[in-house]
């Protein structure tokens, strides 16, 4: 569990950070809101001081949407972590999320996928996910289509078969 | 389906009292109006009436049914990011930090609208810009509020919007908090 904890430290460091930077985004926009507006909207074309300002904030506020992605993601992992999906740290979740994305799955797949390679069986799912049965269903037909499988037998021996084409263990070249 | 009583008449009553208010203050009535210091004074007391009903009020209405809470409201953005469904019966925890949120800053407004008016900060240009920098705070969180409000509702599918007019969840079986 050391692991999952310093990951929630991480997540809630980067939500700290998206928080701050967006009061500065807020600030700054509304000063470039403000000068616009007294000095007319032409005043983009005439003042460097007001255009640099305004694509400084536009950076501002992209830098925070790639934030909140990367925080959507670590979100995603922690979850499966909490739910005890991920062995430890190990290669066996790196691989999942691997072929997940291969796969292209949605998160709502990629969370459904995980608990179904874990074992759970339709009715847990819909329960840990607060949906219908009839809607994880459909969300594991999709999965199996995406991941060219038949059923649950086959997905699981798929991610066996690439955990073995994996090496585990990279062996260390210089052992002294 | 099942259908709860969450948000009491008083509840309602508050939260869109405080709408109409917020929008009149902000962007209808003249900043030096006598009426602007009148509406702010009614909200004043409407945060205070909403402070005493939040100890004293129903089961949902309560604070201590919505403590603060930082890791639930980071279970609820798990949930969110791996689109699971989960509704809530009163406020969602990151409801609840918005409440506390815009409840403090709608006061802070408030407060120093009311300092304005004094002696001793008559003409405080430090006062001023605080009480203008709170309403851009406070009307990007109402922004922030609205749009989590019609994103968290269609997540959930619970219709928040006609819980806050009619008082009533419709909820899905599945959930049984």
């Amino acid at each position: 569990m050391m692991h999952y904890e310093k990951q929630s430290k991480e997540s809630l460091a980067l939500i700290g950070l998206i928080l701050a930077q967006s009061i500065c985004a807020l600030f700054f926009l509304s000063d470039v809101a403000n000068d616009a507006y007294w000095m007319g909207w032409s005043a983009f074309g005439r003042s460097w001081h007001l255009t640099v300002e305004a694509l400084a904030t536009l950076a501002l506020i992209m830098g925070i949407i790639v934030e909140a992605r990367y925080l959507m993601q670590m979100l995603r992992r922690q979850s499966r972590i909490e739910r005890g999906i991920s062995i430890a740290s190990g290669a066996l979740h790196e691989l999942m999320e691997e072929m997940f994305s291969d796969w292209k799955l949605t998160p709502a797949e990629q969370d459904v996928a995980g608990f179904t390679l874990k074992g759970y069986s339709i009715g847990e799912v819909a329960d840990m996910r607060g949906s219908r049965e009839g809607t994880i269903k459909a969300q594991l037909n999709a999965i199996y289509r995406k991941a060219g499988v038949e059923n649950r037998g086959q997905l699981v021996s798929l991610l066996i078969e690439d955990l073995m084409r994996a090496p585990l263990i990279k062996r260390k070249t210089a052992m002294i | 389906m099942h259908t709860v009583k969450v948000w009491d008449a008083f509840v309602r009553l508050f939260h869109w009292s405080l709408v109409i208010a917020f929008t009149l203050e902000a962007l209808v009535l003249d900043e030096d109006s006598r009426l602007h210091e009148q509406v702010g004074y009614f909200v004043l007391a409407l945060i205070g009436a909403r402070i005493i009903w939040g100890l004293v009020g129903t089961k949902y209405a309560r604070f201590s049914s919505f403590k603060p809470s930082i890791p639930a409201a980071v279970e609820q953005l798990g949930d969110i990011a791996t689109q699971r469904d989960k509704s809530h019966m009163g406020h969602s925890p990151l409801g609840a930090l918005m409440i506390y949120n815009l409840l403090i800053s709608i006061a802070l407004i408030g407060i120093t609208g009311w300092m304005m008016t004094t002696n001793m900060f008559w003409g405080s240009e430090g006062v001023e810009e605080l009480h203008e920098g709170l309403v851009i705070w406070a009307g990007a969180s109402i922004g922030v509020h609205i749009v989590a409000v019609i994103f968290e509702g269609r997540r959930s599918r619970v219709n928040l919007v006609k819980a806050m007019v009619t008082g009533y969840k419709t909820l899905p079986d599945q959930d049984r908090k």
